[in-house]
């Protein structure tokens, strides 16, 4: 399948631009307004105040996304530092039967040297220069490692933005994924993630910003649950620090 | 101080002793019932089916009927939410019949709020020795938020056993024209609602609106089922009477 | 159950209701949904707080959509997304399939969309030759059983493990047990070819962020990730009211929509989708479409009656709440949506009044969906501005305009009241067995098939109120002076002016 023809985009871009000219005037006159005006008055913004209080202590935190976790049908657990993950992976690999992992290429994750630390295994790193290759072995991985950009606890929820490092099917295409969660990046609220990510500027701005909050599952079948549908059916959260 | 009575229609055609009982419980507290007669019916049959002009011919009586009363009572959580909900949508264009509606919504009580609210009565004094389930009508609960006031009279009512109804919040089907247009779903959900009444082994079923009641009262005695339908009212003066019995009275 | 036929509620629940695997399966699931919510959000606590600002978030964008639908369309615009507009659905539709053929598109995939069924994408995709599938597990069991969904949530719950069985076994060429686990698993695997070798992925879109053009979805099986990630094309349809201001606004939703329709605290999967993959992105679509559609969604504009109705986040929680709808299940509905949503939703996207049949009628008018909803929408006043609305274009029915003009009559006067009621106690002595009338004849067939009912008294409360009125005066005791002052205390605050002596 080829490219799109830039001319067919182009026609489409003025047909749209003429398009949106009657949608919103449509849109407009129906609200009583024949222009439409400027940034109106946002007194409702994000949550009610009482939570926007709502704050907890390192400790709890942890607690409480560990508990969510798991109650999601994931596997939390607490990892002193990131020396003894290698380790924590291998145990994980064992458990799942796994061959084959694929990480993030971030630094915190390349200091891991797991090629070396565990040869049993074979490890790749996502390479956004290479999109058809990473596909391929991010299809074939058995487990995907990511540093997650933020944690929250009240949801029990990672968030995993991406980039030319960051491919988004590295959380997606393994059966298995492994989300490594230093502590300091643990918040007590999903707005707390939310604004994070909104002050990103635009030129900079994710095109995939992932909340993931446990395996994935469905009861689409009699009601009946069932865990790794289509995303990763075993998810464990390594919490460090 | 004008406290007047609005019967609804169904309980002014159907069921007398509601207003007798409510006549009379009123009395021993001090309340003489004034009734007017001009009054006919809320509308809500009309207005529920989208027939507004005709909702509005039958709640012009209404809005009449108690033009200069303190203070309306209706044996009914459904009517006087259409009171309350309704009346001012109704006569939204017209500038006299809206201030009308408004003063009107202020005044007027559902049976136990009257009791509860206005006079701050909850013990009647009351001994009725029986099995007793409650339906909380929809309209009540959800439009007047009708939940703790027959809670509180049925708790004080001495010798009375109270067995919470499964499923107590969901609809019994009435829907007033919606149990003729709809029946084999209103029919369903009646049903359902009687099952439920049975599996309590009640012997008294009690409620604060009688299309309500008439509904599941008319399902139970198709079934054959000898369970005793009554309206709180009613059922709080017998509870009255027989006490003032046992005493002498 | 294959396809219930006709326009009227009323007929396609008479066969629904004597389903009986249909009607606990819906029983079943409704109560599991509804308790669910009921434990997420006590547990979550302030519910009344949370839905309020809900309301107010969602009344807020929905009155400045020109605003935001521009900054919207126009962040995304800078993220390198195509925008597109369907005034109708068709339009939606042919849209959708330009784009499809000029990329000589095979195949598309695609994850749960409402607006996507509304369109009727995927008949039009398979007109020209192009294969649609569907990747969320109940939908591509209902697409396979070739049926629409019988709830907006859970969409093949009407479905048994051995029809999932034979119908998955189909697709395989094998026969495969009636097991969840071995039938999500060839799901799983099937799919997964989808995902990789799709020309186009089409998804929905939960709620669109004003601030930075974002696209949200919330899942919980990583399907929709699969059609945003791997596919070189993204197609969005997004319906035009879907909006929030912001990133901050977002987090109100996320607490409501999870919790409302299934009870959980988040969907295993939110996804906030910017434009296509950057530049230096290795996945992603390269080249990503939105299409905003209106499709009658702008007739409730200005509209002061049905406004509001653009406030809904399709959680489905009405659905739920319904007694009807739990009684009749989704394929009752004629349209796209069903239950009470569905029963507004669908007349109100319609000028047409004639077309509306007896939608609006399917309600008891309970007021449970109101009480669930999450974001205050009043749905049960809504249905009966839509009975309203088909009087005052007349289009009802002849016999029930004429009972009412007769109660019109009847009501309008007390003393033509009073007549009726005489007219009604001797009347009926044809009638009255033993207390009371069974007969099916005429328009009360429909209330005797399931009760009895009561002989009218001989004399009508009115009739006896001299004589009652006096004998409660030999009870008649006077008034507590507290009680009296507690009721001038109240006359006395009333702002309306009350009794105006």
């Amino acid at each position: 399948m080829t490219k799109s023809d830039p001319e067919f985009l182009a026609r489409l871009t003025r047909e749209s631009l003429e398009a949106e000219k009657r949608f919103i005037g449509n849109i407009a006159s129906r609200l009583g307004r024949s222009v439409t005006g400027p940034a109106p008055v946002h007194p409702y913004r994000g949550a009610p105040d009482f939570w926007t209080a709502f704050e907890l202590g390192i400790e709890d935190k942890i607690e409480r996304f560990m508990e969510n976790w798991r109650a999601a049908g994931g596997y939390p657990e607490r990892i002193a530092s990131m020396s003894e993950l290698p380790e924590a992976i291998y145990r994980i690999a064992k458990e799942q039967h796994a061959r084959s992992t694929i990480r993030q290429n971030l630094p915190e994750l390349e200091r891991l040297e797991l090629a070396s630390v565990l040869p049993e295994l074979s490890h790749h790193a996502w390479n956004g220069g290479d999109p058809e290759d990473s596909l391929d072995i991010c299809e074939q991985s058995d487990i995907g490692i990511v540093l997650a950009d933020h944690a929250v606890a009240y949801t029990g929820t990672i968030v995993v933005t991406s980039s030319a490092d960051k491919g988004r099917s590295v959380s997606l295409l393994p059966n298995v994924l492994v989300a490594v969660i230093p502590a300091e990046r643990m918040l007590t609220r999903l707005g707390e993630a939310m604004k994070e990510i909104a002050s990103v500027p635009a030129e900079r701005f994710p095109a995939g910003a992932h909340f993931i909050s446990g395996p994935s599952r469905s009861s689409d079948i009699e009601n009946d649950l069932t865990i790794g549908v289509h995303g990763p059916g075993a998810a464990y959260a390594l919490i460090v620090g | 101080m004008k406290v007047s009575l609005f019967i609804t229609c169904i309980s002014d055609a159907l069921f007398p002793p509601i207003g007798e009982a409510m006549t009379q419980l009123l009395a021993r507290y001090g309340v003489r019932l004034d009734f007017p007669k001009v009054q006919t019916c809320c509308g809500q049959p009309a207005f529920n089916s989208g027939y507004w002009d005709e909702a509005r011919a039958s709640a012009k009586t209404i809005l009449e009927a108690f033009d200069d009363s303190d203070f309306v009572i209706a044996p009914s959580g459904s009517c006087t939410g259409m009171i309350h909900h309704y009346y001012p949508k109704l006569f939204e264009n017209d500038a006299v019949l809206l201030e009308k509606s408004n003063r009107l919504k202020e005044k007027t009580y559902e049976f136990t709020q009257f009791l509860v609210q206005v006079l701050g009565v909850t013990d009647v004094g009351a001994y009725f020795p029986h099995k007793v389930t409650y339906h909380p009508s929809c309209h009540g609960t959800r439009l007047l938020g009708i939940k703790d006031e027959p809670m509180e009279l049925m708790s004080h009512v001495e010798g009375m056993e109270y067995v919470p109804l499964p499923y107590a919040e969901d609809c019994c089907g009435f829907g007033g024209t919606f149990a003729v247009k709809m029946s084999e779903i209103s029919g369903a959900m009646v049903s359902e609602k009687s099952q439920h009444v049975l599996e309590t082994e009640a012997e008294v079923l009690v409620g604060l609106d009688m299309g309500c009641l008439l509904n599941i009262g008319g399902n139970l005695k198709f079934r054959d089922q000898p369970v005793r339908v009554m309206h709180l009212a009613e059922l709080l003066y017998e509870g009255v009477r027989n006490r003032e019995q046992t005493a002498g009275v | 159950m294959s396809k219930p036929q006709g326009f009227n509620v009323k007929e396609r629940a008479k066969s629904a209701l004597q389903d009986e695997f249909l009607i606990d399966a819906v029983k079943f699931t409704t109560e599991r949904l509804k308790n669910g919510k009921k434990a997420a959000t006590a547990e979550h606590g302030n519910w009344e707080e949370w839905r309020e600002r809900g309301r107010q978030i969602r009344a807020h964008t929905v009155a400045h959509l020109d605003y935001y639908l521009s900054r919207f369309i126009e962040n995304a615009r800078a993220q390198g997304v195509h925008v597109h507009f369907a005034s109708e659905g068709k339009d939606a539709a042919r849209i959708a399939m330009d784009i499809a053929k000029h990329r000589g598109a095979k195949s598309v995939v695609k994850s749960k969309s409402m607006v996507s069924e509304e369109v009727h994408i995927n008949e039009a995709f398979e007109k020209i030759g192009i294969e649609s599938i569907e990747s969320d597990l109940g939908e591509y069991i209902i697409q396979l059983a070739n049926e629409p969904p019988s709830h907006i949530i859970i969409p093949a719950i009407h479905k048994n493990r051995r029809q999932i069985a034979e119908l998955l076994s189909k697709e395989a060429g094998e026969t495969l047990p009636p097991e969840t686990k071995v039938l999500a698993g060839f799901a799983r695997r099937k799919l997964r070819d989808k995902f990789l070798e799709a020309d186009i992925g089409l998804t929905g879109c939960n709620f669109g962020i004003a601030e930075t053009g974002t696209v949200v979805i919330f899942e919980n099986e990583g399907n929709a990730r699969m059609v945003s990630t791997v596919p070189k094309i993204q197609i969005t349809l997004m319906g035009m009211e879907r909006l929030i201001p912001s990133w901050d606004d977002l987090e109100v939703m996320a607490t409501l929509l999870p919790r409302s329709a299934t009870g959980q605290r988040m969907t295993m999967y939110m996804s906030g989708i910017t434009g296509p993959r950057r530049e230096e992105d290795g996945d992603g679509p390269e080249e990503m479409h939105i299409i905003i559609v209106d499709n009658g969604r702008s007739l409730q504009l200005g509209d002061p009656d049905f406004q509001e109705l653009l406030n809904c986040i399709r959680c489905g929680a009405c659905l739920n709440a319904c007694p009807v709808y739990r009684h009749i299940g989704g394929h009752s509905y004629p349209g796209t949506y069903s239950g009470p949503i569905g029963a507004v939703l669908t007349p109100a996207l319609n000028k047409n009044a004639e077309e509306w049949h007896d939608i609006a009628n399917a309600s008891s008018l309970c007021g449970a969906c109101y009480e669930a909803c999450p974001v205050k929408i009043p749905l049960h006043d809504m249905l009966v501005y839509l009975r309203n609305r088909k009087v005052e274009r007349g289009v009802t029915a002849p016999g029930e305009k004429m009972a009412m003009k007769g109660f019109k009559m009847l009501m309008g006067n007390h003393a033509w009241f009073e007549h009726a009621v005489k007219a009604g106690q001797l009347g009926q002595k044809l009638l009255v067995r033993d207390g009371v009338i069974k007969s099916r004849i005429g328009p009360l067939g429909g209330w005797t098939a399931y009760r009895h009912i009561p002989a009218l008294p001989g004399k009508s409360f009115r009739e006896q109120w001299t004589k009652l009125s006096s004998e409660a005066e030999k009870s008649f005791k006077p008034m507590a002076d507290e009680m009296k002052s507690r009721m001038e205390k109240i006359v006395q605050e009333r702002t309306k002016g009350g009794h105006r002596a």
